[in-house]
């Protein structure tokens, strides 16, 4: 039998209140190419940590080509031929390709750093990998694919082994796919392991030569990829338990009125063709995977992006906007998914936080009146049920799950007709959760709409009234009331075959 | 000792959150006092009320521009241009007045132009994303280079002595620059904490994103807030061409960086988002305090500048480690 590159025996690691894996073994031969799927929060994400030596395990051993090692740093994880290339590239902008792929550790010469000499290494190594990038060239003009095989380029210099690709083409186009998949064809037979997380399953069947799952920190199975059907890999990401907590009792009538109509809407550079309705009551749900254009569609709605359509009416006019004022005046307002640094303002009050989306409503020739904004900022409080200590402390000071409900009360105290949440849930805890999921719906019920956006397909089940699927920019299903679950979102939102536009 | 919560009062509770917003005010107010003691009793005449006024003088010509300052520092930005653009308001003072221009319209025309330069700073940095201390570089250069070459660097006095009262003159037992810092202080603490142009200051500095994403135009608010800095400016450079009696292409030198000291010695944060007018108040007034006592004190000129350094370097770590510890 072939020695393993890596084998795990026995790996735990909790954090506080949560269990991310448990007893978990896992094995890499060289040449492999292991597709790791979980759905989000199952632990693949831990996992690909302590391999990479960014989180130390509570328990269990390590081994990388038969030596138990103890991965304390990224540095160790480097040093033991562990490379992890993730979504948000780690290229240094304004460097060539050649500096990058050395990075920190160019070569020299008489204390001087030997160009020739990288440019003739980074050379090698690119060619090692097949493309044709020049080294000389700066990051800056390459495309995020090439920045990416950059990234490969340097783990291969670095002299890595064990490859690990964190949803290596959630942002690139179809051709881009393509190359990356002969690039990582060439590196398994050179013999390189390399783990693949993912969650497209043409993909993986294309090019996974054996399948892992993990769910709720545990191993569920590993095998051959061509042993598992589809159906059988979503069962065992789902799992057998009930899933879902009760569904929010919804009011709105299937044939309420269209609010909001999009025919051929297409945003530069995913969506190419999604046409949809939002009906008045209704909690819309956008789902697919990352890259599929869902953030971009909230964007192009909330005036942030520019789109092409060839219709887009909004309670029967003409709906265009050019920029965000426009959009938030006609009563489109968008919360972003990266709260830290796009929603809130941390080091503020919670109360200027709630009220800065509509200063107009708490002041008189641009002086705040005091009494209405604490007023109005003592009713969001109550109505989303924010737990404070006081209202003019720092936002910071707050849990994931209330600066949340800041935010949403923030876009709400805009007087929204239509809200677009994207990924409200992300980093809250559960009872959090279903509160958000119950402003939503309290919000829908008064006549309004919601979109809404997430990654974790169990949150649709919980409060949509319908959900669109987005694959590769199109819509390409829609469920609806009953037949929205788990199992039939994943099978849709994963798909066999990629589409090609 | 701990104490059970159930025996804290909402009164002490009150008081101590009160306490740990202010860490940074209180924290300075303490210094101001140990200061004043010091040099009360080792610095000959500097506790005299006609020494203390004279504090209140020359800490008017720093305050009047940190008000404006404190906006832009907490805005996220940074100008550096305010120094040159006093000599150059007061030589164009000087040089309008002598082409006959009555000298208090004159005035305002200057305050005018002022408001005009920071409008060309915030447009620059808004709209074409020039860092603001790039465009305050090149305007620090530029504006003393004009001062300059229109006067020929030499001074162009200005003979009306009513108008000389301005800035060298008393009312009510006051120095009249001195009223002219308390009564911005006074409109500037308002802006700063109660109007929805102040508060939205603080969030384009806290997070400029967010901050757009809710509506906020972090456009207009930059531009404004070097605007209101402009005017502060060009007022500064009246009051001072009066004290003078001329417009002087070599004055205020250095003045931009006692300006930013005392701002940030005031607990303001150079990344923006954080800072209060108190606060500048009390830099101003704690450094003001500390180069006259130096003066009192009969300290070398040049060994001066060293000691200020220190202890505003000193001041700032105080003050950043006062507001880690009790961060809220």
């Amino acid at each position: 039998m072939t020695r393993a590159l890596v084998e795990l025996k026995g790996i735990s690691k909790a954090y506080p209140g949560v269990v991310a894996l448990e007893a978990l073994d896992f094995q890499l031969v060289a040449g492999e190419v292991r597709a790791l799927l979980g759905k989000n929060g199952a632990g693949k994400s831990t996992l690909v940590k302590i391999l990479a030596g960014v989180v130390k395990s509570d328990s269990g051993t390590i081994m990388i080509s038969g030596e138990v090692k103890s991965l304390q740093s990224p540095a160790d994880g480097i040093k033991a031929g562990i490379a992890t290339v993730h979504q948000e590239l780690s290229v240094v902008p304004d460097m060539s390709v050649a500096e990058n792929i050395y990075i920190g550790s160019w070569p020299r010469r008489n204390g001087r750093i030997d160009w020739d000499e990288m440019h003739r290494g980074a050379a090698a190594v690119l060619l090692r990998l097949g493309v044709t990038i020049d080294p000389k060239q700066s990051i800056r003009k390459i495309s995020i694919a090439e920045r990416q095989l950059v990234e490969i380029g340097r783990a291969l210099r670095q002299g890595a082994r064990i490859l690990i690709l964190d949803e290596p083409t959630s942002s690139l186009v179809a051709h881009e796919v393509e190359v990356l998949l002969a690039v990582i064809r060439s590196l398994s037979a050179s013999g390189t392991g390399i783990i693949y997380i993912s969650h497209r399953m043409d993909e993986i069947r294309k090019i996974a030569t054996s399948v892992t799952i993990v769910r709720d920190g545990k191993h569920i199975a590993t095998g051959p990829v061509n042993e598992f059907s589809s159906g059988q890999v979503v069962e065992m990401l789902l799992g057998t338990k009930n899933h879902g907590a009760q569904k929010l009792t919804s009011n709105m009538s299937p044939t309420a009125p269209v609010v909001f109509s999009i025919q051929n809407l297409s945003v530069a550079p995913r969506v190419v063709a999604a046409s949809f309705d939002i009906r008045e009551g209704e909690v819309l749900g956008i789902a697919g995977v990352l890259g599929s254009g869902r953030t971009e569609i909230l964007q192009a709605l909330a005036g942030l992006r520019p789109f092409k359509a060839d219709a887009a009416k909004l309670h029967g006019t003409d709906y265009h906007p050019s920029n965000l004022a426009q959009a938030m005046a006609c009563g489109v307002i968008m919360t972003p998914e990266d709260r830290r640094g796009e929603g809130a303002i941390t080091m503020l009050g919670i109360d200027e936080n709630l009220v800065m989306s509509n200063w107009a409503s708490v002041s008189r020739f641009g002086t705040i009146n005091r009494t209405a904004m604490m007023k109005k900022v003592a009713e969001s409080i109550r109505t989303l049920g924010i737990k404070l200590a006081r209202p003019d402390e720092a936002l910071a000071n707050l849990s994931g799950g209330n600066q949340q409900k800041v935010v949403i009360g923030k876009a709400l105290n805009a007087n929204p007709r239509i809200l677009l949440l994207d990924e409200p849930t992300r980093g809250v805890d559960i009872g959090a959760k279903r509160q958000i999921y119950e402003l939503m719906r309290q919000f829908a019920d008064r006549g309004f709409a919601v979109v809404f956006v997430s990654g974790e397909l169990e949150e649709f089940c919980e409060v949509c009234d319908r959900v669109i699927i987005l694959r590769s920019g199109q819509i390409t299903a829609e469920l609806s009331g009953e037949k929205i679950n788990t199992q039939s979102l994943l099978d849709l939102t994963m798909g066999e075959q990629r589409e090609q536009n | 000792m701990t104490v059970p919560t159930s025996i804290k009062t909402t009164e002490t509770a009150r008081i101590s959150f009160f306490l740990k917003k202010r860490a940074n005010e209180v924290g300075l107010f303490v210094a101001i006092a140990v200061l004043y003691a010091i040099l009360a009793v080792f610095a000959p005449n500097f506790s005299t009320a006609g020494n203390l006024l004279n504090i209140l003088r020359d800490a008017a010509f720093v305050g009047i521009i940190a008000w404006g300052m404190t906006l832009v520092l907490i805005s996220g930005e940074i100008d550096i241009s305010v120094g040159p653009h006093v000599a150059f308001a007061g030589v164009a003072l000087a040089l309008l007045a002598q082409h006959g221009i009555n000298i208090y319209i004159a005035a305002l025309l200057v305050m005018l132009m002022g408001a005009c330069i920071g409008i060309f700073i915030g447009v620059l940095r808004s709209y074409f994303d020039v860092p603001s201390f790039i465009v305050t570089l090149a305007l620090w250069l530029a504006l003393r280079g004009i001062a300059q070459v229109m006067s020929d660097a030499v001074p162009i006095v200005i003979a009306d002595y009513d108008f000389q009262r301005l800035g060298s003159g008393w009312f009510l037992g006051v120095p009249i620059p001195a009223i002219f810092m308390i009564v911005l202080f006074l409109l500037f603490s308002f802006i700063s904490t109660s109007t929805v142009f102040g508060r939205s200051v603080y969030a384009v500095g806290g997070n400029a994103e967010a901050a757009r994403l809710s509506g906020i135009p972090v456009a207009r608010i930059r531009i404004q807030v070097f605007a209101i800095t402009g005017v502060l400016a060009a007022l500064t450079g009246v009051l001072m061409a009066s004290r003078l009696g001329s417009g002087n292409s070599g004055a205020a030198s250095g003045l931009e960086f006692d300006i930013i000291a005392a701002v940030v010695v005031g607990g303001t944060s150079l990344f923006g988002g954080r800072g209060t007018m108190l606060g500048t108040l009390l830099g101003i007034i704690f450094i003001a305090a500390l180069v006259n006592g130096l003066v009192l004190l009969g300290v070398d000129p040049f060994a001066q500048g060293i000691v200020r350094g220190f202890v505003i370097l000193a001041a700032v770590m105080v003050n950043i480690f006062s507001i880690k510890r009790v961060r809220i």
